[in-house]
């Protein structure tokens, strides 16, 4: 399971929001460049098609393959309560004949998507990772080099942390909390709630890039 | 550092030096674990940060003072609020160090001496002590004759009274914040307005990259420019390979990874070979995918080497839409082959042709083969062996972690000329079947099976049972199918063989043979399949 929120930023603050979370996590940042396949089950594997999705890292030397499934979100009304969202997620690594693999079992290639950002993960209670990405689609087939971004004035930042069953409370105070560092320059939510940029953040973006003149981490 | 003078001013007797000091370049070390809780390298950097950026900001107001302008507040409270957000952090950090360690000076030198006793010391100095009793008297004024319970009360008391207070005057402010638009508290409800146009667009914008991450909006390709590239890139290019020949060709004969150039190259050759009747189509899944094609149903299937079947029937028939689709594509793969794989393949056939005709019911045996079997099936697309009823073993190779060095495949191919010639192409990749291999070519007998077999046993135990495991592919399952029904199929000349082989078989596989000659079953092995059925079932679908 993962407790997860979503939120955009303009890309212009993206800097700003780097050295805060720089300046939060303490840990250096990750570089995130990941070409993620979204595949759909056929007929053939039953009624209810599902969703797998691969994530191929391009960040490493050699790229390394991830397989991921998201189930639905957890329902009622202490979920409605969290401020985050907590859905049961399966993720393992993979090698690179998962692809083919899927295609042979039946599944379909949906979309992909590339992503393109940064993420930093820490621990603040619970390990914790935030990655600041921008979706990019392809125009043909897996033509990562022609991706241009869906929203160039926009990226998506998603925080989240892995939960249990019965820890998922403690794990979404810590996600709620930490989010509250982010307030002056994103506002967070479920995925699926759409949330709009902060008016203020231009004024929190300059302050954090003039006050990075000092910091030489 | 004067950051860390304030902290020991501001907590007392544990001043952040203490971090420093208890993060040792010390004898001692501390325990790792502890190490590791306490994440001191990060309150470390951070301090050191937050240092920094105080110096910065006391620089910036250094210069303003002295330049005498004005001073953009907005901007300094900024700072100012994300700096003592820091310094809150460092010190709840700090705090858990301090409750794990006690400091206590080991050696007086010059440099504590003075301060020690002032440290140690419990006793205040006189005009401290003097405040403290001051303000003892003047809380306990009016209650220091009562006994104590009834002090604590009233002191209880007026703890909750000062509380009310500061409650009540904290929502004064921040309705008066709210009022007047203070808003640069964190967490303040109070939300500029944006330009209405520029806040419809972000809207749009954000529901546009919302949908598109978690849900795929916008980012399908629509069906008929879902055609693969010529050239993937660099992950993909050992993963996928092309539906269709043309482009399998073009790429094949670029990248030469380990699987991909076999698959795509085998997956031809394979759609040109026939196995028996295309009846051990019928027993594999008939994935839509399937782009390859066993055998030509008119031509009659393959004898194995060992058991020549005259009953062209063992195996169920498979759908002749499958059979259809299995022939046009043979047919395009062989048109396609390129001039330099014929060349290659009647290379190959000359060489094969030179070993002799081995014995044909003495030499059923599987060779395990390790590696691609590029070579072999373009010397079976050589020889045209659409022509041919030959079953055409073709055993998965499986994916990813489960083919390792020690899986061996085995190839054997049986070619029926019409002419009434055989011979028998093994093909054998990897080093551990050469001896097999050589040792079939020479002088194949029952013996040699037999040791071949159970050398064979030995080696592709395992392999041999993983059949299909890729999925779906026909071309995939038929190999595995016809391996099954080859093994199972051996003659009763070589009851040996036949019991090695048998042993190795997954399932009740039987062999097909229908032709009268004597014929060593051929065997091609499909190390990598490397097919997307996506797109090629479009291309079907388009054509």
């Amino acid at each position: 399971m993962e407790c997860v929120v979503q939120g955009i930023i303009e890309t212009q603050h993206v800097e700003a929001l780097q050295i805060l979370l720089q300046g939060l996590c303490g840990v250096p940042k990750d570089r995130v460049r990941v070409h993620e396949f979204c595949l759909k089950s056929g007929p053939n594997l039953g009624v209810v098609p599902s969703e797998v999705r691969l994530l191929c890292d391009l960040a490493q030397p050699t790229p390394t393959w991830t397989v991921r499934h998201a189930g639905g979100a957890m329902r009622g009304a202490g979920a409605e309560q969290l401020s985050v969202l907590v859905r049961s997620v399966v993720e393992s690594k993979v090698s690179n004949n998962a692809l083919r693999f899927f295609y042979a079992v039946g599944y379909k290639l949906d979309h992909e998507l590339l992503k393109i950002g940064f993420a930093f993960r820490f621990q603040r209670v619970v390990p914790i990772t935030v990655t600041v990405t921008s979706a990019n689609r392809m125009p043909r087939l897996h033509a990562i080099d022609d991706a241009v971004p869906l929203t160039p004035g926009i990226q998506l930042v998603e925080i989240t942390a892995p939960a249990a069953g019965d820890n998922y409370n403690e794990v979404a105070a810590a996600v709620s909390s930490f989010c509250e560092y982010l307030v002056p320059l994103l506002h967070l939510s479920k995925p699926g709630v759409s949330t709009g940029i902060v008016p203020t953040a231009a004024a929190a973006a300059s302050s954090l890039l003039s006050n990075s003149g000092g910091k030489a981490i | 550092m004067n950051v860390g003078g304030a902290v020991a001013a501001a907590q007392g007797p544990v001043p952040s030096p203490a971090v420093e000091a208890v993060a040792p370049p010390h004898v001692e070390r501390l325990n790792p674990v502890v190490e590791q809780q306490l994440h001191l390298e990060s309150v470390k950097i951070r301090a050191l940060a937050l240092y920094k950026a105080v110096s910065h900001i006391l620089e910036d107001l250094d210069a303003f003072a002295r330049s005498n302008s004005t001073i953009k507040w907005r901007d300094a409270l900024g700072q100012f609020s994300m700096v003592s957000m820091q310094l809150f952090n460092i010190v709840e950090d700090i705090k858990n160090v301090s409750k794990a360690f006690v400091i206590f000076p080991r050696n007086i030198n010059a440099e504590n001496a003075t301060v020690l006793p002032v440290m140690l010391s419990s006793k205040l100095f006189p005009e401290m002590e003097a405040e403290d009793i001051a303000k003892r008297e003047q809380l306990l004024y009016g209650i220091s004759g009562h006994p104590v319970h009834i002090q604590i009360e009233k002191l209880k008391a007026r703890i909750d009274m000062i509380g009310a207070a500061c409650e009540a005057a904290e929502t004064v402010i921040s309705d008066c914040r709210k009022t007047y638009g203070l808003g640069s508290h964190p967490g303040s409800t109070v939300v500029p307005t944006l330009d209405k146009v520029q806040a419809a667009k972000i809207q749009e914008q954000e529901n546009l990259l919302r949908a598109a991450v978690n849900l795929g909006e916008g980012l399908r390709i629509p069906f008929d420019q879902r055609q693969l590239p010529t050239s993937l890139p660099s992950h993909l290019a050992d993963v996928l390979s092309f539906g269709d020949g043309a482009q399998n060709l073009a790429d094949n004969s670029g990248s030469c990874e380990k699987n991909t150039p076999a698959f795509s190259s085998t997956r031809e050759v394979l759609q040109m070979l026939q196995t028996p009747g295309g009846q051990l189509i019928a027993r594999s899944v008939p994935s839509p995918s399937n782009a390859t094609a066993f055998d030509n149903p008119s031509t009659p299937p393959m004898a194995y080497a060992n058991s020549p079947r005259s009953d062209p029937n063992i195996m169920n028939t498979p759908s002749p839409q499958q059979q259809a689709q299995r022939q046009q594509q043979q047919r395009q793969k062989i048109m396609q082959l390129t001039h330099q794989q014929q060349l290659l393949l009647q290379q190959q056939l000359r060489q094969s042709s030179i070993t002799g005709v081995l014995g044909q019911r003495s030499i059923s045996q599987l060779h395990d083969i390790t590696g691609q079997t590029q070579q072999k099936l373009q010397q079976i697309a050589g020889q045209h062996q659409m022509s041919y009823s030959h079953p055409m073993l073709q055993q998965q190779f499986q994916n990813g972690q489960l083919q390792t060095s020690h899986m061996s495949y085995n190839i054997l191919q049986n070619q029926i000329n019409q002419g009434g010639q055989h011979r028998n192409n093994i093909n054998q990749l990897g080093s551990s079947s050469n001896a097999l291999f050589s040792a079939a070519q020479a002088s194949p007998n029952s013996q040699m099976i037999a040791s071949m077999s159970a050398s064979m046993q030995s080696q592709s135990r395992l392999p041999r049972m993983q059949f299909g495991l890729t999925g779906g592919h026909l071309q995939r399952n038929h190999p595995s199918q016809v391996f099954n029904d080859q093994m199972f199929g051996m003659s009763p000349s070589n009851p040996v063989n036949m019991l090695a082989m048998q042993q190795q078989q997954q399932g009740g596989f039987r062999n097909m043979s229908t032709n009268a000659h004597d014929l060593q079953p051929g065997m091609v092995n499909l190390p990598n399949t490397i097919q997307n059925p996506n797109f090629p079932q479009q291309q079907q679908n388009q054509q």
